[in-house]
């Protein structure tokens, strides 16, 4: 199998308690590629908030559900692949989060979005079709 | 518990001191949250989470304490946070959270600070 042989390639189960399995592949992946250690953090921040996000809202906590993360690097780009089988949502489609509001307003939840807006550089959602069976979210960060 | 995550209390007079360590994320952030639950059911209202030992927080983490932040300061307490790593922090900042909670250098600060020092 394709996953099995592919450094950078991983997949989870649908489970909070695998994220640490996700996180340590990206870090590891982020520092490699060069970037600093609060950098790498943050990047592994992103890719921690949509696999949460998938495993709440998307599978609703089913853990033979799975989740795949792919590396892709080329020059300065460093861009993360989170493909899933759930319902199509795309991130993007939520509206802004005013953090000012949020924070007078002491609420909870509803970061995760916000937070890979912020840190990542480019953000990229292709729904699942007939050609391709995974939706797939695209988090670019650049190195400079 | 869980091997990525480890959590202990000790009381310091009216004030409860939590230490944290490991991850904090969507896995781990109900172990904190009992903690800190169980403290509110005993009055203790005056919290400090000592972060020395924590390596990663997600917005799970922050999410307890936002659950928090308003019960206790309406019960003249607080939550105040310490010994934070600057990749901890940077999360924290990210937010602009500084400006909702009282971030310090050290446990002994905050002591001080509940202690009208």
């Amino acid at each position: 199998m394709l996953i099995e042989n592919n450094n950078d390639f991983i997949c989870i189960n649908a489970d909070s308690s695998e994220l640490v399995r996700i996180r340590d592949f990206v870090l590891l992946k982020a520092k490699a590629f060069g970037f600093d250690e609060t950098t790498a953090t943050k990047i592994t921040l992103a890719v921690d908030e949509a696999c949460t996000n998938l495993i709440e809202h998307s599978y609703k906590f089913d853990r033979s559900r799975e989740i795949c993360i792919k590396i892709d690097t080329n020059d300065s780009k460093f861009t993360v692949l989170i493909l899933d089988d759930g319902n199509s949502f795309d991130p993007l489609s939520k509206q802004k989060l005013d953090m000012s509001e949020y924070i007078n307003n002491i609420r909870r939840g509803g970061l995760g979005i916000h937070i890979i807006r912020l840190v990542m550089d480019e953000i990229k959602y292709f729904p699942r079709s007939h050609n391709s069976p995974k939706n797939i979210l695209m988090l670019t960060k650049y190195i400079h | 518990m869980n091997n990525s995550f480890n959590i202990t209390k000790e009381t310091n007079g009216d004030i409860e001191i939590i230490k944290i360590g490991g991850y904090l994320d969507a896995h781990t952030a109900q172990f904190l949250e009992q903690e800190i639950e169980s403290s509110l059911k005993s009055q203790k209202y005056k919290i400090v989470v000592d972060f020395s030992d924590l390596d990663y927080i997600s917005s799970a983490g922050l999410g307890v304490f936002m659950a928090f932040i308003e019960d206790v300061r309406q019960n003249q307490g607080d939550i105040k946070l310490t010994n934070m790593k600057e990749k901890v922090f940077a999360v924290f900042d990210l937010l602009g959270f500084p400006l909702l909670f009282d971030i310090l250098g050290t446990r002994e600060e905050a002591i001080s600070k509940f202690k009208g020092k």
